[in-house]
């Protein structure tokens, strides 16, 4: 039988590309986190306010997608054979932006007797996306023994 | 055949251990003798110490951030620190400026509004619900009537309370006071400090302690840094799930989530107590069973997925022993012993290790000498 292949190194660069696109994908969310306990729904209107959190976060992607393309070169001579605090960015971010979608469906006038169904089902996805990511790219392997 | 008799080595060592512990019996005796003077002493030496580990924690927390910048090429060390010091300071201002308002607002409502439904549900609803019956709780509500024993222990108690919190406020308030500019000098010569404290140990052990104080910084730090995320995370997570569920009061009780998050297993029952005894007594909202499951859940996300991977097992004690800790430092130190009894804890348990490391060491270099020597000879 064939033996398995060398587990791939990925450089810096790889790591921030997931860390920058997972945070402007969740960067909705957790704006909304930090509305929804300050009650700042209360004081402006909340659709209008997700539309220009938006339009931010479709700029922040451009210039962000820009400045990884011009420091490509450089973050790819970067290679650690661990990133554990990147990782652990990478689980905040995305703890926070589970919440904030959770809050985001409230926002959306969905039916709160479903809210823990959906946070469960949100939850099972993420862990699972979170171990895939940390076991292949992060190098930090949750499942294992430590 | 003649007994083997003891060796001079283990004599000597016999000795040495015999003395030391007359010496601490010999101390401990002084210590009896002049309470009055030792009083003195150790309240001088507190009233050092308390300014001094604080100042010592939290520039674990700021010199990270201040070596960064300078690694960065922000310059020198005075522009550097005042860069964080303004940045640390408008964090703790922004905290109370934003957040003490509403802390205020909530529990102000709570006194205007469901304080007195609680004093019904204590003097009317519980009579009705009460587990032994009516009667028992007829004949305890006289008692405590007859004896008027609630006033009279508010009266012991709360003048006593004011005397206490009087006695360990000032010297708190006064820590806080200095700490800034301790704080200061203490990280403008972070590293000349350092270098002081090296020159005054004997060369022979220069290495081992530089590198047990290493370690330690390492161990105390990762923790520090680790429990303040955890808390932050924990507490803003309790409070949207709170809000969520339709808990009253969901700011001040996800705080108090967050802030007893400081003191390991305690924490989470102390922070979970009063929520749910508002649920059971509160007309509206969700019930108790749901604020209980929404706690345990929170504490079993931390302590299986952010705390392992945040401390990065540099904390892995058994639980035993953290809470034999908090039992032991709480008592010496009162609510700071409590909040750093697992620091303390893993600060021995670094001492312990470094302690075995030398000692294997020492033998492995015991044992290549004698390997030597008979070598030679042969």
């Amino acid at each position: 039988m064939r033996k398995r292949d060398k587990e791939p190194i990925y450089s810096q660069f790889e790591i921030d590309v997931i860390l920058f696109y997972g945070t402007m994908i969740m960067l909705l969310p957790i704006v909304l986190v930090i509305t929804y306990v300050f009650e700042i729904d209360e004081v402006v209107n909340i659709d209008r306010f997700m539309f220009w959190v938006l339009v931010a976060n479709f700029f922040l992607t451009a210039v962000g997608t820009l400045v990884l393309a011009l420091r490509k070169d450089h973050l790819r001579r970067k290679v650690k054979p661990a990133y554990i605090p990147e990782f652990v960015y990478l689980l905040f971010v995305a703890g926070f932006g589970l919440l904030g979608i959770v809050v985001l469906y409230d926002y959306l006038d969905g039916n709160r007797q479903y809210i823990a169904n959906v946070l469960s089902i949100l939850l099972a996805l993420l862990v699972y996306v979170l171990i895939f990511l940390g076991r292949r790219f992060f190098k930090y392997d949750y499942m294992k023994k430590q | 055949m003649k007994k083997k008799s003891i060796s001079d080595e283990k004599l000597n060592r016999i000795i040495k251990f015999m003395v030391i512990a007359l010496l601490g019996l010999a101390i401990l005796l002084m210590a009896i003798q002049f309470t009055d003077l030792w009083t003195w002493i150790v309240q001088a030496i507190r009233a050092v110490i308390v300014p001094v580990a604080l100042a010592y924690l939290i520039s674990l927390l700021m010199f990270p951030l201040i070596r960064y910048l300078e690694q960065k090429g922000i310059g020198p060390r005075g522009f550097s620190l005042a860069l964080v010091f303004i940045l640390s300071l408008g964090l703790v201002f922004a905290f109370f400026y934003f957040i003490t308002p509403i802390i205020i607002q909530e529990i102000t409502n709570f006194f205007n509004n469901d304080f007195q439904t609680i004093i019904d549900y204590l003097t009317v609803d519980l009579r009705d619900d009460f587990i032994f019956g009516v009667e028992i709780y007829d004949r305890i509500y006289a008692y405590l009537n007859e004896t008027n024993l609630i006033q009279n222990t508010l009266d012991e108690f709360i003048p006593s309370m004011i005397a206490n919190l009087g006695n360990s406020l000032i010297p708190l308030v006064t820590a806080f006071a200095i700490l800034p500019i301790m704080l200061i000098y203490y990280l403008l010569d972070y590293e000349m400090i350092g270098e002081r404290i090296r020159s005054i140990i004997p060369k022979k052990h220069e290495k081992s302690v530089a590198d047990l104080g290493s370690r330690l910084n390492q161990t105390v730090g990762a923790y520090l840094r680790g429990q303040l995320l955890l808390m932050l995370a924990i507490g803003t997570v309790a409070t949207i799930v709170y809000k969520l569920i339709g808990l009253k009061y969901f700011f001040v009780f996800g705080v108090l989530v967050g802030v007893t998050n400081i003191i390991p297993y305690f924490g989470t029952i102390l922070a979970a107590v009063p929520p749910i005894i508002y649920t059971f007594i509160a007309s509206s909202g969700p019930g108790p069973l749901i604020v209980l499951v929404v706690n345990v859940i929170l504490q079993f996300i931390e302590g299986n997925i952010f705390q392992p991977i945040i401390m990065a097992h540099q904390l892995s004690i058994h639980p035993l022993v953290i809470i034999s800790s908090i039992l032991f430092f709480g008592s010496l130190f009162g609510a700071l012993g409590v909040i750093f009894a697992s620091p303390i804890a893993a600060s021995i348990r670094v001492f312990y290790n470094f302690y075995k490391e030398r000692k294997q060491e020492l033998n492995d270099d015991r044992l290549n000498v004698k390997k030597e020597v008979s070598h030679e000879k042969t």
